[in-house]
């Protein structure tokens, strides 16, 4: 199962370097687009997490945006609390205007900064778990995952609308005040916050890597060929369905953090049909097999569109649907599809030449192949 | 000492009764061939004892434990494996992945999740070797001839190391010598595995059996060593009654 | 009691739009498994056609119906042939193909007619209403109400007592066989697709005076139909009339009893628990195997 750990690993490492250097580089280390870079990463950490259920597990999350919903709401939680202190009862402004009396109990605990941070990974995997358990144990599989995925999305999306009173509704949770992380005043233009949403990217992508390349994650691979011949071999299959999409929903989930710490606010749209739809489209662009290669979708997609919006303003949307339909017909593993067959052509390039070798050492000597022992 | 049972099996497809009140019973470390004309009902007894299909009445035992209403994952943990007729391997998946994925005998998340090699030694050499892929393990299964496809997915069995094994026709595509190479395999592992065979061709079974088990219309028809069973008049009635021409290839 | 009959008249009313948006869906999905998301834009097309002709040439939108039907027809059948043709080996990638479809009808649609919604009048025979048991029914919510039955009964016509029919239901069935007598399954196939997004057009043409006409107008659509396609059962278009009816109806009372909102939302909670134990529909396929 370790074919293609050590790529992996080259591939990672290239993609750090990418994002901890040539990114910050190209701004000079500083500026106003350092936080639209950060923007970009969190987008990015998004589509990393859909392509770990998705290319990995085969299942396809149509509502992912949900647990990056749900991160940003509680990360907005936690700055509206600490923006409102000086308001009477401490309550955020849009209470006091809806004439609620006092601070509602699922609000209380997010004054603490170490519950957010908790929150924000442990509530989106906690969904996902009950959804997971929920779908997977009756084999829900393909399309039918996608529309439950979608509906839950949508309905929860429908209540923090129309839930004012607690959730800002349609406006969402403004005003927020700057994240104060243990004694450090995160300011979102500086490049030590580029780095910090940089880090949490590549732990996000480091702790997905280890569970695909683990045997879980053959298993995974397994069930997305084919679940029911899974089953006969004694894994629990709804199991691990449920562990990759809950590991997802928890990347997610801090990417959300992120996305609103970056915005500095949180909007029901981050939970919308819309962009579900567009995580979809980076993860396949840039290759749903691969959280990496997903994650470098995500921030292509995003960065082409920051620039390129600015050119052809509403024409952007007509080539993005153009590009993506591409994508799906002419690359359908994305552009790490490309990457992979070039490997995977060296590669059987390589261990011809290596049997080649072998074959004229046996005929010279006359003596049977050592044994290769261990496989790496 | 019985290592599967089966009591009474019986199941109903709407109004079609495919497994007919079966009683059935396997010695540990036998290999039985099961055989019957089209639709008597031999890969659905399989089904049902794999898991994948749920019996209307009855009772499956395995050794002494009653499996009759596990799930398959849990079967397969008891000691029940199955090959299926066409070979279902994981084609994306490289021959030592996929015999990584058989071995299954710890096939919990909290175990997987620190497996991170697959050392070719110990048993994993001796059942590559016992198939014949030990210059195959990185190939892409996919990209395996057919008969080669249905011995890694017997190898996926010996490395799930059940206690029954369930084969249907495992040399179903295969050329006569691969088909004999199969047969001297399934010899090799009598005795230590417990064996279901289906199979039709005819000298293949001869190569390999000891007890013979014939099923016709869901029900069984005969049982004993191939002789007897060729010899009895009732076997040779289902036969001739089914336009079939698998009897005697 | 008038209220009570208010309300299922909306429900059939709201069931009766469903449908006429589901059943292309249906026939798209049930028969290709090709997941349309697409399937909104052909709608909103459908509904720029009839306010096209309306304002340009002045037609009613009951006489623009035929031309609308072939307009959004040709467009699924060339989006069919370029793009949906390449991906039937891979279903779940339609949903991705056709959702930029939907992006660039939607964009182009922005581009030539604006993002301000458009308004439709309904036709002058179709004015007012009546009371039926003390509630009142507009004449076009009737009218819509009966064209949606008279749709459904067409495609049900069209797949099993036409020439047509067999042919699709053989392709479905077993395409190889079925090319071997001489079956073009690309042609029926591609002929289907159009079928389905000219009905799609028609559905976005008659509910011009119900809604307003944007080029977003589809995304939520969609979204209705495919749950209606998906609760009704894959290839059965009796599965998706009775669920266009159930949802239609339990969106009116629960509308009605709670809100809107409340409505919505416990619907698609309901949507959720009927796929989970229910994933073959309430309905299931009697078309494909």
């Amino acid at each position: 199962m370790n074919t293609g750990f050590k790529i992996d690993c080259i591939g990672y490492g290239l993609f750090a370097a990418f994002v901890l250097l040539v990114m910050p580089w190209m701004v000079d280390f500083s500026g106003y687009e350092l936080n639209s870079y950060a923007r970009y990463l969190a987008l990015g950490m998004v589509a990393a997490a859909l392509a770990l259920s998705w290319g990995t597990a085969g299942i396809l999350n149509l509502g992912q945006a949900l647990t990056f919903g749900v991160g940003a709401y509680i990360m907005a939680m936690h700055l509206k609390l600490r923006a409102s202190e000086s308001l009477p009862g401490g309550m955020p402004d849009f209470m006091g205007w809806t004439n609620v009396e006092a601070l509602p109990w699922f609000w209380q605990p997010f004054h603490s900064l170490l519950f957010t941070l908790g929150a924000g990974v442990l509530i989106p995997v906690g969904i996902a778990c009950l959804l997971g358990v929920f779908m997977f144990r009756g084999r829900i599989t393909g399309v039918f995952v996608a529309i439950i995925t979608l509906s839950l999305m949508l309905a929860v999306q429908l209540w923090i609308i129309s839930e004012q009173r607690f959730t800002g509704g349609e406006n969402g949770i403004t005003g927020l005040a700057p994240l104060n992380l243990f004694g450090w005043s995160v300011d979102t233009y500086e490049l030590s916050f580029y780095y910090l949403v940089a880090g949490c990217l590549l732990a996000g992508l480091a702790v997905g890597l280890g569970l695909v390349r683990s045997k879980a994650g053959l298993v995974l691979r397994a069930i997305k060929a084919d679940p029911e011949r899974v089953r006969f071999f004694g894994y629990d299959v709804a199991r691990y369905e449920t562990l990759a999409f809950a590991t997802s929903a928890g990347i997610a989930g801090v990417a959300g953090m992120l996305y609103a710490l970056v915005l500095e606010f949180a909007s029901p749209t981050y939970m919308g049909l819309s962009i579900s739809l567009a995580i979809v489209i980076w993860a396949a662009v840039g290759g749903r097999e691969s959280m990496v290669a997903a994650a470098l979708g995500g921030i292509g997609v995003n960065m082409a569109e920051g620039r390129l919006s600015d050119l052809f303003f509403d024409q952007w949307t007509l080539m993005l649907g153009v590009i993506f339909i591409a994508v799906v017909l002419f690359l359908p593993r994305g552009i790490y599809g490309l990457v992979a067959t070039a490997r995977d052509y060296l590669e059987a390039r390589y261990t011809e030449r290596v049997a080649m070798a072998l074959n004229r050492e046996q005929d010279d000597a006359a003596r049977p192949v050592a044994d290769r022992g261990e496989v790496k | 000492m019985a290592a599967l049972t089966l009591d009474a099996l019986t199941v109903k497809f709407g109004g079609l009764v495919a497994v007919d009140h079966l009683d059935l019973q396997v010695r540990d470390g036998e290999l039985r061939c099961l055989l019957g004309p089209n639709g008597a009902g031999k890969s659905t007894t399989l089904d049902l004892i794999c898991g994948k299909t749920q019996p209307t009445s009855g009772r499956i035992l395995l050794g002494n434990q009653d499996i009759t209403n596990l799930p398959e994952f849990k079967r397969a943990r008891a000691g029940v494996g199955r090959k299926f007729q066409t070979p279902t391997v994981f084609k994306d998946l490289t021959v030592i992945e996929n015999l990584e994925v058989g071995r299954s005998s710890e096939p919990g998340i909290l175990t997987t999740l620190r497996v991170f090699r697959s050392p070719v030694r110990g048993r994993m050499k001796e059942v590559l070797g016992l198939v014949g892929l030990e210059n195959e393990i990185r190939t892409r299964a996919e990209n395996l001839s057919h008969g080669q496809m249905q011995w890694l997915e017997i190898a996926m069995l010996l490395m799930q190391d059940c206690r029954v094994i369930l084969m249907d026709e495992p040399t179903a595509g295969m050329t006569v010598q691969e088909t004999s190479q199969t047969a001297s395999l399934l010899r090799e592992l009598r005795g230590d595995h417990t064996m279901i065979v289906v199979e039709h061709d005819m000298t293949f079974v001869r190569e390999i059996a000891e007890t013979v088990t014939v099923m016709d219309q869901g029900a069984l028809l005969s049982e004993g060593s191939i002789e007897a069973v060729e010899a009895d008049p009732a076997v040779r009635e289902a036969y001739l009654a089914d336009t079939g021409d698998e009897a005697h290839a | 009691m008038e209220a009570w009959v208010n309300e299922i008249f909306i429900g059939i009313s709201l069931a009766s739009i469903l449908l006429m948006v589901a059943i292309g869906l249906a026939i798209i999905y049930g028969t290709m498994g090709v997941i349309n998301l697409a399937h909104g834009q052909f709608v909103m097309l459908g509904a720029y056609g009839a306010w096209l002709l309306q304002t340009q040439y002045g037609v009613s939108i009951v006489v623009s119906l035929p031309v609308v039907f072939l307009v959004v027809g040709l467009v699924g059948f060339v989006v069919e042939r370029t793009i949906i043709q390449r991906l039937y080996h891979r279903p779940l990638d339609t949903i991705l193909a056709t959702w930029g479809i939907g992006i660039v009808l939607e964009q182009l649609v922005r581009n030539v007619f604006g993002s301000s919604s458009r308004y439709v009048a309904r036709p002058e025979f179709l004015e007012g209403g009546y009371i039926i048991l003390g509630a009142h029914a507009s004449s076009y919510r009737l009218f819509i109400i009966f064209f949606s039955l008279g749709m459904l009964a067409a495609t049900w016509y069209l797949l099993f007592r036409t020439e047509f029919g067999t042919k699709l239901r053989s392709v479905i069935q077993n395409t190889e066989i079925s090319e071997c007598y001489g079956i073009s399954a690309k042609r029926v196939y591609a002929l289907t697709f159009a079928y389905g997004a000219g009905l799609a057009g028609i559905a976005g043409a008659l509910i011009t005076p119900l809604v307003s006409v944007t080029p977003t107008m589809g995304t939520s659509l969609v979204v209705d139909a495919f749950l209606v396609v998906i609760v009704g059962g894959v290839g059965s278009l009796v599965g998706t009339a009775a669920s266009a009816l159930m949802i239609g109806e339990a969106t009116a009372w629960l509308s009605y009893v709670l809100n809107d909102t409340t409505g919505r939302i416990l619907i698609l909670l309901g949507v959720i628990v009927l796929i989970r134990f229910r994933p073959q529909g309430l309905f299931p396929d009697t078309v494909r195997r």
